[in-house]
């Protein structure tokens, strides 16, 4: 302790010292997250700018905070509308259920991390109002005429067929 | 008047050396420490924090002087004083060169460590006044530790000065010029390592550094004894503690490191540049001290009383005897 101990602590600072320092000054500069980090929910949308996300309600389901909130109305046609799709970012632990769940990938765990607010109240998110849902159906006449862009999205119709039945 | 002012301004630029030695070293103190445990220490106001002290002082010296009930009022108000102003005196036997030094006395070292002496009885006076359990025990420690520690602190300088024949520390530093067998720096350190040792552990006790800063010991005691001091009456208690630090490390230059000469360098390059080479000396060991103090845990008080009055009060008379055998078969005139 007094002697051999006392010396390799003292080479260890020193090395430190050396090495420079591993801070990260954050406001300032950012560290890139690892591409699967998992912060707030964040939906995902098509190259048209429209939503992913059918509403099929699979994420509510698998929420085990039970934060997510979708309200769906449906037409006459069969074609939904998103009235609002809310999640309380308060209560959410970041666990990717609904993710996970989600056989549209219509949501993400985004890579926003500053997610401190002002108010209580601006807990509540709504991630998507007032849309239109898309439409598995609408979805793959869409796929057809243009057959080598979309190609990589045809599993995806396929999927929730599957799921769906 | 001219006498008056020849007197007057050698202590004022010593007010000037330490206060400014204080606000470089407070800078240094958070650069270095950061650096050890790899952070950055301060790095906001001015390019690189540079200015941080600055601003420090200023907050210290806008804040409120707060003197709490029930304190023991003269002295409380003496204590910051009495630990300061010996902090001060100690400058006044530092060569820092040939010429530049506010006074030469012919016993500076034992002068040097009789004024630094003084300073543990402020310690024991803030502690004491402020009427706070954590002061008194603060204190106590301090009573205890540093008294422990200026006997092997003393006895670890005694080789020297038998060796050299003079307290005059000016002497002692114009000993150690060239060098041995061609390559060897005539520095204490060398033949007198084991002094060097004794004198580096007493060192830090006496300036309450870690490993040995029971008397303030941030974790357990608040602040130990300056624990009811705020503003100015801190800041005096502060500056203080870092131009201790300052005057011994100087010390330990002056005895082992050869003070202000180098040696290979010719005296008509060296002598513009002494005091700079001193202070760059003294400032590496101030840079040892944080080094170490940024490594080593705080030792337990039995512990350090164990090393204190076991080991090293031992070794260092034991030290003192062969040294003392070693000179006087040595000297010229002496039994051969």
């Amino acid at each position: 302790m007094w002697g051999k101990g006392i010396l390799n602590g003292m080479r260890i600072t020193m090395r430190n010292m050396l090495r420079g320092p591993i801070t990260v000054k954050y406001p300032y500069e950012k560290i890139e997250l690892p591409e699967r980090a998992r912060w707030a929910v964040t939906p995902t949308y098509n190259e048209d700018g429209m939503p992913k996300c059918t509403a099929c309600m699979a994420c509510i389901r698998a929420c085990p905070d039970h934060i997510l909130d979708l309200e769906v109305t449906t037409r006459e046609d069969k074609s939904k509308h998103i009235e609002h799709y809310s999640y309380e970012l308060g209560a959410c632990m970041m666990c990717g259920l609904c993710v996970e769940a989600c056989p549209f990938d219509a949501i993400e765990m985004g890579h926003d991390y500053e997610l401190a607010l002002t108010s209580p109240d601006e807990l509540t998110i709504d991630l998507l109002a007032d849309v239109d849902a898309a439409s598995v159906k609408r979805a793959r006449p869409a796929a057809e005429p243009k057959p080598e862009e979309p190609k990589p999205e045809e599993p995806k119709p396929e999927e929730p067929e599957e799921a769906a039945e | 008047m001219s006498a008056v002012l020849s007197a007057i301004l050698p202590v004022l630029a010593a007010v000037a050396l330490m206060l400014v030695n204080g606000v470089v070293l407070i800078y240094m103190l958070r650069k270095v420490l950061g650096h050890l445990h790899l952070r950055l220490g301060p790095m906001h106001v001015g390019p690189k924090g540079i200015v941080q002290t600055t601003a420090d002082v200023l907050k210290l010296l806008s804040k409120e002087d707060i003197t709490p009930n029930g304190v023991d009022r003269w002295m409380y108000v003496l204590a910051p004083v009495v630990v300061f102003v010996p902090s001060l005196m100690a400058y006044a036997a530092i060569p820092f060169s040939e010429t530049l030094r506010i006074t030469r006395l012919d016993t500076g070292l034992l002068y040097t460590f009789a004024v630094l002496s003084l300073v543990p009885l402020g310690v024991i006076m803030a502690g004491w006044a402020s009427a706070n359990k954590y002061s008194l025990i603060g204190a106590l420690r301090a009573a205890a530790q540093q008294v422990a520690y200026e006997v092997p602190l003393l006895l670890s300088v005694i080789p020297v000065v038998m060796i050299v024949g003079s307290l005059d520390l000016g002497e002692i530093v114009a000993f150690q010029t060239g060098v041995w067998m061609g390559v060897v720096p005539r520095w204490f350190i060398i033949p007198l390592l084991p002094s060097f040792a004794i004198f580096l552990i007493s060192a830090l006790c006496e300036l309450n550094q870690t490993p040995f800063d029971m008397s303030e010991a941030e974790s357990e005691l608040v602040a130990g004894f300056a624990t009811e001091y705020s503003s100015m009456k801190f800041g005096l208690i502060f500056l203080s503690e870092f131009s201790n630090s300052f005057v011994i490390s100087a010390l330990a230059v002056t005895l082992f490191f050869g003070g202000w000469t180098l040696p290979f360098v010719p005296e008509e390059i060296l002598t513009p540049i002494a005091p700079l080479i001193f202070v760059l000396k003294t400032y590496i060991g101030i840079f040892v001290f944080m080094w170490i103090r940024g490594t080593l845990p705080r030792v337990r008080i039995d512990q350090l009383m164990n090393l204190g009055w076991k080991w090293l009060i031992p070794a260092s008379l034991a030290w003192i005897m062969l040294v003392g055998v070693v000179v006087k078969l040595t000297a010229p005139g002496g039994v051969s």
